[in-house]
């Protein structure tokens, strides 16, 4: 009972670890991407059309690694594989 | 300052984007089925999916605002466009964990992650220089 608990409160720090450092990282990355889209835009304004796909495809490369992280979090939280060896 | 081409250009590349999306998630999905089963495949499908569907409404969302031509309202339209779909993907994680059963998450979390990686392959197939 007691290994249960201290697996389960383990696993909820370390969900928030997950979710909270990815995106932290997230949140950098897309705030440099963002402030050089916008330091290329006040240089050539022509430039925003062609660079507005682009933006949007690194976004959505930036979040990847946060999306990825969502996922194994609820992995965790709603499957978590570590709890399978208290119950054997 | 948007002309027809570009916005047509853009709505080709989130194509590209959604497209090299479902090849990943087809691959991870063969995979799933020939290592572990049906349901490591329908798992690795509903990864992929909720992915393919929150690009897919974060892309109609970034198509939408194209006539702006002030840089912040751009922004403020791709991240909102990029909220949207973390949100979306969020939420259909949510409900693929409480909802199926025979879920295998390892797969779920394969197929996921390929359409998540493979969101930037489509810079590849960008033709204008930037």
């Amino acid at each position: 009972m007691e290994a249960l608990a201290l697996i389960q409160a383990y696993t909820g720090i370390g969900i928030g670890l997950i979710i909270g450092l990815g995106a932290a990282g997230a949140c950098i990355g897309i705030g440099i991407m963002c402030a050089s889209f916008l330091e290329g835009a006040a240089r050539q304004p022509e430039m925003i059309p062609a660079l507005q796909g682009k933006v949007f495809l690194l976004l959505g490369l930036i979040d990847a690694s946060f999306i990825i992280g969502v996922g194994l979090a609820m992995m965790f939280a709603f499957a978590n594989p570590l709890l399978s060896v208290v119950a054997q | 300052m948007t002309t027809p081409e570009t916005t047509q250009s853009d709505a080709q590349m989130y194509r590209n984007m959604l497209r090299w999306q479902m090849m990943a998630t087809v691959v991870v999905i063969v995979a799933a089925v020939l290592i572990s089963g049906i349901p490591a495949g329908i798992s690795a499908l509903l990864g992929g999916a909720a992915v393919i569907l929150g690009a897919w409404f974060a892309a109609k969302i970034a198509v939408r605002a194209k006539a702006k031509a002030d840089p912040t309202a751009v922004l403020l339209n791709m991240l909102k466009a990029e909220a949207v779909k973390i949100l979306i993907i969020a939420v259909l994680l949510f409900a693929v964990f409480k909802l199926y059963q025979s879920l295998v998450p390892f797969a779920l979390i394969a197929g996921l992650a390929a359409a998540a990686l493979f969101s930037g392959a489509a810079l590849a197939k960008v033709q204008t220089p930037v």
